[in-house]
């Protein structure tokens, strides 16, 4: 009788101890060291002194500024225009029509494929000698390649912007159309008898029923351009970079001194990321409260 | 008038989805392709023979990525199932904290553990190991098993499981006959994310595996960003294969299974 | 104040025809039962009514006017749904404030229309509560606001109470009558449950198959139904067989007097049905219309006694006093009183 009362208490821990011990000692082991290092504390190049040294080195320094600038611009407008995208092509989706399985499957397509193979397959469709530059100029729309927008290596990031809402669109748009699916017609139905039009019924009654599901994904969406490597390496310009970019690059200085300092990236973009998060919770509470 | 916009968007989403993607098989069959010609001047089967060839690494890297994500998967799914299950069906002490513990991975940069967990390896001697890769794409994948699995335990409920017992099955049976069938599409488009989230990792492989792992992004990237873009579009398209492959496998439940998706709603 | 005409509406699913023309006229401020098995079709009508579906021929006409053309939130028509569904991401008073909100009514006049609605659905100062901190029988009553604050021109409900338990169903049924009455709204409400449409409505429109039955005043529905299943589905299956001629039924068991301005069947082939409760038990000697029926079964029911009777073949249901005694087996008189006696078309 004792041991079934003891193995009930013990049931949950035992269930949830393999992936929060994992998680704590790979994840955040690894914050703690880098903070650790941010902080001054380095062995290896025999740094025992807690400073804050490295993180006013970071925040006075322009080119951390402008990486995380660029970091977030890039995050932002790729997370917005993805969503506004994803809920309207769901919203065409939902619809029972003909052929309605196929555009489903064609529209999920790129959710799979990696990122790396995007950033390759936008590379040969919209640098200046790729595919589209090719079509205008068979249709006399350019004489050289050099007429065509520079969309690759460029400041504003375009092609690292289009790689990610080839890849993000989708993704939200999955699970919004789940949402929709869930929510059945009737909701609408009621609305229309009501006397709502058909943007009524859209702005009033199913925009407040995916918002969560929008607000959720593309928090998801945003941290993970926010902590983009490789399409930044790939596509865009060499300064300023992505933050992830510029901590690794410090990070892999022959100067062990560097080291710290991209620790102290890390652990700013781990704050921000985390703060984030936790606005994303409040915004997700206040709206299903108001 | 809505018959048109509908046959708009889908065609424009038909489009821009292959878009990436088709022309990159006319890539991979092009010996000489400049600018402006819309087909290649001169076509050669050589970006596949060098895919192919054991120089090019691609096989090796095809297999190191195989079963990195293999076992990424499974682990995550050990290690994920129960957790997901107790954060679904049970309320207990600290709840929230371990939410927060599990879903925080997906917000912070993989990047950032993996430089802090680097200094580790090192001494641990995981570093440039299969285990030590393995280890390092558990990061994201276990808050991702985690997450979606827990929603489609939450929605699956446990009156089935509860009407069986009753019935005379044992907690074994119960898994085996119950639990398993009722989950298992979820459980299938879970492990296929997991499965491509390790699948795509390149920046945390390529600091963990030193260059001893050698994954397929590792061997695609230096063609793109090198611009030999004939080879680059033979190896994206093997990259490519298995995921969708792992797509036409589980894309009914993508399209249906509400409770697998609006897991990512429920962040 | 509005009048539903329904003119040879068909509504086809694939090969199945859910509704097949049907012709119904709906007075102004009336209350009307759509009654049915489930899959009869009267959901369908329900739906084609506010224009959520399209006939495939025949006419919805409110006052007059043709509403075929009419977009659904053009319509006035109402519709309050079997569950609740109260908009879950709002609270009550904006649930409630739904449709003049879409109206653009001004925000004072429309707090001022829904705390006045809220008062005569018995949720006075509800406007903030949440739909899920509701009772069912409170989010009934919601949406039922909802739905009159915008004065529709007719009221659809859909089964509304199927979801509410016996006592709470009860209350509902007056609440909905009297606000009904007070306010003089068309109004249709589907339900299979018949008890309930007697009780409620003005009139009922009986569907099976897709097909109308009988519309008429509840009363007829046990007085003077037209066809056996009518009668079957409002619980009376005493039948038997016989010829009229004039006002007498020769039938197996003897000669039957009927009222003949009553019943109105021609002269031939007939059945002759009486309800269970208009059997006569202990009939006095002598009397006219008395037949002998062998007892099957006696169940004591609280307020009456149910027997089952063999009578010529065919089981009978008939109630009489509780305190009846009757042996199984036993064969007991009864008489069939002429003016209860009810013909119908014989199959």
């Amino acid at each position: 009788m004792r041991f079934l009362t003891l193995m009930e208490k013990l049931r949950v821990p035992l269930m949830i101890f393999p992936a929060v011990a994992l998680i704590c000692v790979l994840f955040f082991g690894g914050l703690t060291v880098g903070l650790g290092q941010s902080l001054g504390y380095f062995p290896a190049i025999g740094s025992y002194n807690l400073t804050f040294q490295y993180y006013s080195d970071v925040l006075t320094d322009s080119t951390f500024f402008e990486s995380l600038w660029l970091t977030f611009r890039l995050a932002l407008l790729s997370t917005v225009s993805s969503s506004v995208l994803a809920i309207g092509i769901a919203m065409v989706l939902r619809q029972s029509f003909k052929g309605s399985r196929f555009f489903t499957f064609m529209f999920q397509l790129s959710i799979p494929i990696p990122h790396l193979v995007a950033a390759a397959g936008i590379v040969l469709l919209v640098s200046q000698s790729g595919l589209t530059a090719r079509i205008a100029y068979a249709l006399g729309l350019i004489n050289v390649p050099r007429d065509f927008p520079v969309m690759v290596f460029d400041r504003p990031g375009i092609a690292i912007q289009l790689t990610y809402l080839w890849k993000e669109v989708p993704f939200i748009g999955v699970v919004v159309l789940a949402v929709l699916q869930g929510v059945g017609p009737q909701y609408e139905e009621i609305a229309r008898t009501l006397g709502a039009n058909a943007w009524q019924r859209f702005r009033y009654v199913l925009l407040p029923l995916i918002m969560p599901g929008v607000l959720s994904t593309s928090i998801i969406v945003f941290a993970y351009v926010f902590s983009s490597y490789e399409i930044p390496l790939l596509l865009g310009v060499r300064y300023p970079t992505t933050l992830p970019v510029l901590a690794f690059k410090n990070y892999q200085d022959p100067d062990l001194s560097l080291r710290p300092q991209a620790m102290a990236m890390s652990i700013i973009l781990t704050v921000i990321a985390v703060l984030l998060l936790v606005i994303y919770k409040r915004l997700a509470k206040y709206a299903v409260n108001s | 008038m809505q018959k048109i916009i509908r046959w708009i968007v889908l065609i424009s989403l038909v489009v821009v989805a292959l878009a990436p993607i088709l022309p990159q098989f006319v890539w991979s069959f092009s010996h000489r392709w400049l600018f402006p010609s819309l087909l290649p001047s001169e076509w050669s089967l050589e970006p596949w023979e060098y895919a192919f060839s054991t120089s090019s690494r691609v096989g090796e890297a095809f297999i190191s990525s195989m079963a990195i994500g293999i076992v990424v998967s499974l682990l995550s799914i050990i290690v994920g199932l129960p957790a997901s299950r107790a954060l679904a069906l049970y309320d207990f002490r600290g709840k929230s904290v371990i939410e927060w513990l599990l879903m925080v991975p997906i917000i912070v940069p993989g990047i950032v553990a993996t430089m802090g967990i680097h200094q580790v390896f090192i001494r641990l001697r995981l570093t440039d190991t299969f285990i030590g890769v393995c280890l390092v794409h558990l990061i994201p994948c276990i808050p991702y098993m985690v997450l979606v699995m827990s929603s489609v335990f939450a929605n699956y409920g446990t009156d089935l499981e509860d009407t069986a017992r009753t019935l005379g099955a044992g907690p074994v049976s119960v898994f085996r006959y119950v639990t398993l069938p009722g989950i298992l599409p979820g459980l299938l488009v879970s492990t296929m994310f997991t499965f491509l989230i390790s699948w795509g990792q390149y920046i945390t492989t390529v600091l963990i595996g030193g260059g001893s792992i050698i994954t397929l992004p590792m061997v695609l990237f230096p063609f793109i960003a090198g611009t030999n873009y004939s080879n680059a579009a033979s190896i994206s398209l093997i990259f490519v294969a298995p995921a969708i492959l792992v797509l036409i496998f589980t894309s009914r439940q993508l399209g249906r299974e509400s409770a697998v998706m609006g897991g990512f709603g429920k962040l | 104040m509005t009048t539903v005409v329904l003119r040879d509406l068909t509504r086809r699913f694939g090969n199945v025809t859910a509704v097949d023309r049907l012709n119904l006229e709906i007075a102004s401020g009336e209350l009307v039962a759509f009654l049915g098995p489930s899959g009869c079709g009267k959901t369908t009508t329900l739906r084609m009514i506010t224009g959520l579906l399209l006939p495939i021929s025949g006419d919805v006409l409110f006052d007059g006017k043709s509403m075929i053309t009419v977009p659904t939130e053009k319509r006035g028509a109402v519709m309050v749904f079997q569950k609740h569904l109260l908009f879950p991401t709002m609270n009550v008073g904006q649930n409630v404030g739904f449709g003049l909100r879409m109206q653009g009514v001004e925000k004072k006049e429309m707090n001022r229309r829904v705390s006045e609605i809220l008062e005569l659905v018995k949720l006075p100062g509800f406007e903030n509560r949440r739909a899920h901190e509701l009772s069912g029988g409170q989010q009934q009553r919601v949406a039922l606001a909802r739905a009159l604050v915008v004065r529709p021109k007719v009221l659809l409900l859909d089964e509304p109470l199927a979801n509410l338990d016996a006592n709470l169903r009860l209350e509902m049924r007056e609440l909905i009558r009297s606000i009904q009455r007070e306010m003089g709204i068309s109004s249709v409400f589907v339900t299979h449950d018949q008890e309930e449409a007697v009780m409620l409505a003005d009139r009922i429109a009986l569907m099976f198959d897709g097909v109308l039955q009988q519309y008429d005043v509840p009363q007829a529905f046990y007085q003077k139904p037209l066809s056996t299943r009518v009668a079957h589905f409002f619980r009376n299956d005493n039948a038997l067989a016989g010829t009229r001629r004039g006002d007498v039924v020769e039938t197996a068991l003897g000669t039957l007097r009927v009222d003949a301005a009553r019943v109105q069947q021609p002269d031939g082939q007939v059945l002759v049905t009486v309800r269970p409760e208009d059997v006569r038990l202990n009939p006095e000697a002598g009397s006219p219309n008395c037949i002998q029926a062998k007892v099957l079964l006696v169940v004591y029911m609280g307020t009456h006694t149910q027997l089952q009777l063999d009578v010529g073949g065919h089981t009978w249901l008939v109630h009489s006093d509780a305190d009846f005694q009757a042996r199984v087996g036993e064969t007991i008189p009864i008489e069939l009183p002429a003016s209860r006696l009810w013909l119908l078309p014989a199959n």
